[in-house]
C-alpha cells in the first residue's frame, strides 16, 4: 500500500519527550490512532541571525507552512535576535513578507495573524552582554506569558566564526542549561561544522560542553528529503533489494550531487571552503553512509546513527590519490543557453584562486557487504543540469545464453534512488526489443513521486524544525559522524593543497580526468 | 475523454485502455481505486472533492450513478477520462438504468486496478446495510457519510449495528482538528481528567462521536450539553489537580482559555469534503479508534473484534416493494 503521510510516522521515535511532572502517558494518543499529528510540546524557537537570506528564504517560511499545517504547538514563541534597530513589529513585518514570499502551503491571513502574535524581536550584537540578558530575560517572562515551559530551541543562522561568542553569551547566561530552565534547551547549527577535523572537534567540543551532545542538532537539509527518508524503507523494508545489496551483486555505486548554478554571491564563503568541504564532507558522504550501512536493529535515532557511523569509519582512501581523487574549477562556458563566467572571473574571487568547484573521488568501505566495491562520489558547479541521484550498478550476468550481438546494448542493471528534482527510484534492466530478431536492451522502470504522490512533499526544513521541536535526533547526523568525515576529507585536502584543480568547461560533465578515472576502472558515469 | 452510449462493460474497459495508452500513462503508478456511489444532483460536490484528494493520492476513480432501476431495458452509458476535471488520475463515470443497477459490481469489476485496495464512498446515501451493496462488498474500505441522511443520529447507530472493521464515516474525519487539540491539551497535562463535556449539538453525530471517543479513552462518561451551533462548540475539561481547559470554536479558530494563563488562538481551517477524503485514503486498514467511539456512542462492545469480510445479501427492491 502507498499513501501519503504528511506526518510521517515512518522515522518518527515516540511520541517526544514529555515534560517533568507530565502524565506518563497521554491517554488520547494511541499509536494504531494515524490521524493525529505529532505536534511538539509548548516551546519558543530563538534565532540567531533572524534577518539572514537563509532564514528568510528558508526558516521563516517554514514556520509559517507548519503553522498552518497546525504543527505547531499552541503556545509558541518565535524568537528573533539580530543587529538590528528593531521593534517586534518591525520584525514581524519581515517575516510576514518572507513568509508570504516563499511559503510553500497556500497564505492564510487567519494563520498569521495567530503567529503574529507569537512573534517577538531582541536587537544586540552578538558580543554585547546587556543583549543577551534581555534575550534570557525575555525567555523567563514568556514562560509565564506564552507558557511555553522553558523549552526552547535555539537556532544559529550564523557564521560558524561567531559561535564560540555566541555559545560563550549562552553559558554565561545559563540559557542553555536544561536544568535552570526546567524544561528542554536545545541547539541547532548549520553546516560548515568546521573546516577540518581539528576544528571540527573543537567546535563539536565547544557546542557539546554549553549542550549536552543529545541536545545538538546538526541540520543537514539532504536528510530532511522525502527521497533520502525513502531510501531506509526501500532497503529495510522490502525483501527485493536487500539480498543482493552487496559485493556479491553490486558492481559499483555513484553518488552525484550536481548543480547549475555557480557560486553566486558566496565567493567569500565558497573561495575559502571548495566544492569538497561544502557538498563532500557533508551531503555526500551522509548519502553514502545510509546507503551502504547495514539494518539498524531499531528505527530509531541511536540505532541508525551507530549503523552510519560504522560505514563512515569503514571508509578507505584509494592508494593512488593522483588518479582517483580529482578536483576541477570551470572555465567560462555556456550552460542552458547563456554564456556564464570562469570561477576566477566570479565577483570577490581571486584571479589565481585554486579553490576547487569540483570534486570526485573513489571510496572504498572496508566491511564484510562493501569489500571491493567502488564508491564513485562526485560534486560540481555549473554543470548541465542539476539533480542528485544514488545510482547502485549491479553486476553483469556470469553468462548470457544469447549471441554477443544480441546483447550489446545491454548495460549493467541499475537501481538509481533520485534525491532531487524529480524525486523517485529507477529500476533499469534488460528487456527485449520486440520484433522477429532477439536483441535485448536496456529499459527503465520508473517510480516518481511526483506521479504517485503529487502533493507536494514537506520542504526538508519543515520537517527538521519539527523534529528539533519534537526532539527527534533521526535526522541529524552526530558529532562523531561528522568527525568520521573528515577523517575522509583532510587526507584529500592535504593532496590537493598547492594542487592546480583541472579544468573544465561550464556547462560540461566535469574535467576529462574524472571521466579518465572510471575508464581506468573500465566504467562510466552515468548521464544523470 | 471518451463518453460512451448504451454501452458495455467490456467496451469501458477497452476505452479506458486506450485512454492510458495515449495520454502516455502505461506505466502504473496507482495507490488505489476508489468507487463513489452517488446520485446525479451531487456531481458537482463529488467532483471537487475527488478532484482535491485525487491530487494527493493516485488513484482510479469509478463513478456509479444507479437510474430508474424499474426502466424496462437496463442501460449503461460511460465517459472515461485522464486528467481533468476529476483531478490527475483516471476517471470512469458509469450511468446505469433499469436492472442493471442491481448487478452494479459487474460493470466495475474488471475496471478495478490490478492488487491495488478498493475503496467504495457512498456520497449521497449510506445503504442500511452494506451487505445488500455488491459494490460494498469487494471493497477493502467503505466510508459512509451518515451526515446527509435524513436522521443522522439514527444512520450513526445503525452504522455500529452493521460496522465491520473497514468502515468509517465522514462526520469521524471532520473531527480529527478536535481530537489533535484535545491530545496536545492532554500533553501537557499533570494530572488525569476528572470531568469532560462537550457542548454542541446533542443529536449531531460528530459530537456523538468526540464524545464517545473521549470516554473510551479516558474511560469516563462524556456528556454532550446542548449549546448553540450545529455541530461542536466547545469541549471543556476539568484535572484532578483542578486545572482547566475550555476550547472553544470561533469560527476558522479554536480559542483555548485556560485560567491564570493567556487565552492561545490557533486555526481552525474549515476543510472541505475534499480534504477528509484525502485524509481518509491516506490509510487503508481499520480505523480501530472510529471502532471504539462508534462502540462508545451505540453501547456496543468488540466492535473491531467483528469479522472484516461481508457477503453480498442478494435483496430486489422490486420484491421488497411487493411486500409493502
Amino acid at each position: 500500500m502507498t499513501t501519503t503521510d504528511e506526518h510521517s510516522p515512518a522515522i518518527s521515535a515516540g511520541t517526544g519527550p514529555q515534560l517533568p511532572g507530565a502524565l506518563q502517558s497521554n491517554p488520547l494518543r494511541d499509536p494504531g490512532d494515524r490521524r493525529l499529528p505529532r505536534v511538539p510540546e509548548p516551546c519558543a524557537l530563538v534565532v540567531f541571525g533572524v534577518t539572514g537570506d537563509l532564514s528568510r528564504k528558508k526558516l521563516l517560511p517554514a514556520i509559517y507552512d507548519l503553522a498552518n499545517r497546525g504543527l505547531l504547538p499552541a503556545d509558541f514563541v518565535l524568537l528573533g535576535f539580530a543587529r538590528r534597530d528593531w521593534e517586534d513589529g518591525d520584525f514581524e513585518s519581515l517575516a510576514k513578507k518572507a513568509a508570504k514570499q516563499h511559503a510553500r502551503t497556500g497564505w492564510n491571513e487567519e494563520v498569521w495573524a495567530r503567529l503574529s502574535g507569537d512573534i517577538k524581536f531582541v536587537a544586540g550584537s552578538f558580543d554585547d552582554d546587556a543583549a543577551f540578558d534581555e534575550l534570557a530575560a525575555t525567555l523567563d517572562s514568556l514562560r509565564e506569558s506564552h507558557g511555553i515551559k522553558g523549552n526552547a530551541a535555539f537556532y544559529l543562522s550564523i557564521p560558524p566564526s561567531m559561535f564560540p561568542v555566541v555559545l560563550k553569551q549562552m553559558e554565561r547566561t545559563r540559557m542553555a542549561d536544561n536544568d535552570a530552565s526546567g524544561g528542554w534547551r536545545r541547539v541547532v547549527v548549520e553546516k560548515p561544522f568546521g573546516h577540518d577535523l581539528p576544528s571540527a572537534i573543537e567546535l563539536n567540543s565547544l557546542v557539546d560542553s554549553v549542550f549536552t551532545a543529545d541536545d545538538v542538532f546538526r541540520i543537514d537539509h539532504y536528510l530532511g528529503k522525502e527521497t533520502v527518508q525513502n531510501l531506509m524503507a526501500l532497503r529495510f523494508a522490502n525483501q527485493l533489494f536487500e539480498p543482493v545489496w552487496n559485493a556479491n551483486f553490486v558492481d559499483s555505486v555513484q553518488i552525484t550531487m550536481a548543480e547549475d548554478v555557480g557560486i553566486a554571491g558566496r565567493a567569500a564563503f565558497y573561495d575559502a571552503t571548495g566544492a569538497a568541504r561544502d557538498v563532500l564532507q557533508n551531503h555526500l558522504l551522509q548519502l553514502l553512509a545510509l546507503t551502504a550501512m547495514e539494518e539498524p536493529v531499531e528505527f530509531t535515532a541511536d540505532a541508525i546513527r551507530t549503523e552510519k557511523l560504522k560505514v563512515l569509519r569503514a571508509i578507505t582512501l584509494p592508494h593512488d590519490l593522483a588518479n582517483y581523487a580529482i578536483r576541477g574549477q570551470y572555465d567560462q562556458g555556456w550552460l542552458a543557453g547563456e554564456r556564464v563566467l570562469a570561477y576566477r572571473a566570479e565577483k570577490d574571487v581571486p584571479p589565481d584562486s585554486n579553490t576547487e568547484s569540483y570534486a570526485a573521488v573513489r571510496l572504498g568501505i572496508d566491511t564484510r557487504r562493501w569489500a571491493g566495491v567502488p564508491f564513485y562520489l562526485r560534486t560540481g558547479k555549473r554543470l548541465p543540469r542539476r539533480v542528485t541521484e544514488i545510482a547502485v550498478l549491479f553486476k553483469k550476468a556470469p553468462h548470457l545464453p544469447f549471441s554477443h550481438t544480441d546483447t550489446e546494448e545491454l548495460g549493467h542493471n541499475q537501481l538509481v534512488i533520485r534525491v532531487q528534482p524529480d524525486e523517485g527510484v529507477t529500476l533499469k534492466f534488460g528487456s527485449k526489443v520486440p520484433g522477429s530478431m532477439m536483441e535485448v536492451r536496456d529499459v527503465a522502470m520508473d517510480f516518481l513521486y511526483g506521479e504517485a504522490f503529487t502533493e507536494s512533499s514537506p520542504e526538508a526544513y519543515e520537517r527538521l524544525i519539527l523534529d528539533v521541536m519534537l526532539g527527534d535526533a533521526t535526522l541529524f547526523p552526530r558529532n562523531e559522524e561528522v568527525e568520521a568525515s573528515w577523517r575522509v576529507i583532510d587526507p584529500l585536502e592535504e593532496f590537493w593543497a598547492g594542487q592546480q584543480p583541472a579544468v573544465y568547461r561550464a556547462g560540461e560533465w566535469g574535467p576529462k580526468a574524472a571521466d579518465e578515472m572510471l575508464a581506468r576502472d573500465g566504467r562510466a558515469w552515468r548521464r544523470p | 475523454m471518451t463518453t460512451l452510449w448504451d454501452t458495455t462493460g467490456t467496451a469501458v474497459v477497452q476505452a479506458l485502455a486506450a485512454e492510458r495508452r495515449t495520454g502516455g500513462a502505461v506505466t502504473s503508478g496507482l495507490a488505489l481505486t476508489l468507487v463513489v456511489v452517488l446520485e446525479e444532483k451531487d456531481t458537482g460536490d463529488v467532483e471537487a472533492a475527488v478532484a482535491t484528494a485525487a491530487a494527493k493520492h493516485p488513484m482510479r476513480v469509478i463513478m456509479v450513478l444507479r437510474h430508474n432501476i424499474d426502466a424496462p431495458v437496463p442501460r449503461l452509458d460511460a465517459e472515461v477520462s485522464m486528467g481533468g476535471r476529476y483531478g490527475p488520475g483516471e476517471s470512469v463515470v458509469l450511468r446505469m438504468f433499469g436492472r442493471l443497477a442491481l448487478h452494479a459490481e459487474s460493470v466495475t469489476l474488471p475496471l478495478l486496478a490490478p492488487d491495488a485496495p478498493v475503496v467504495t464512498w457512498w456520497y449521497s446515501e449510506t445503504p442500511k446495510v452494506i451487505a445488500h451493496d455488491p459494490l460494498g462488498v469487494f471493497a477493502d474500505r467503505r466510508i459512509t457519510n451518515v451526515i446527509r441522511d435524513s436522521d443522522p443520529a439514527a444512520s450513526l447507530r445503525q452504522r455500529a449495528v452493521d460496522f465491520a472493521p473497514g468502515d468509517t464515516d465522514l462526520t469521524w474525519t471532520v473531527i480529527t482538528p478536535w481530537r489533535a487539540a484535545l491530545a496536545a491539551a492532554f500533553d501537557t497535562a499533570s494530572a488525569p481528567a476528572r470531568s469532560v463535556t462537550v457542548y454542541g449539538n446533542p443529536v449531531d453525530p460528530s459530537a456523538q462521536l468526540l464524545a464517545g471517543w473521549l470516554s473510551s479513552r479516558l474511560g469516563i462518561y462524556v456528556p454532550v450539553e446542548r449549546a448553540e451551533g450545529k455541530y461542536i462548540t466547545a469541549v471543556s475539561v476539568q484535572f484532578t489537580d483542578g486545572r482547566e481547559v475550555k476550547m472553544t470554536n470561533e469560527g476558522y479558530k479554536l480559542l483555548m482559555r485556560r485560567p491564570g494563563q493567556a487565552d492561545t488562538i490557533q486555526p481552525f481551517p474549515q476543510r472541505t469534503t475534499g480534504d477528509m477524503l484525502a485524509e481518509e485514503l491516506r490509510r487503508l486498514d481499520a480505523d480501530e479508534p472510529y471502532a471504539e467511539a462508534l462502540g462508545a456512542v451505540s453501547g456496543m462492545t468488540d466492535l473491531a473484534k467483528r469479522p472484516a469480510v461481508r457477503t453480498h445479501i442478494w435483496v430486489d427492491p422490486a420484491l421488497a416493494n411487493q411486500e409493502i
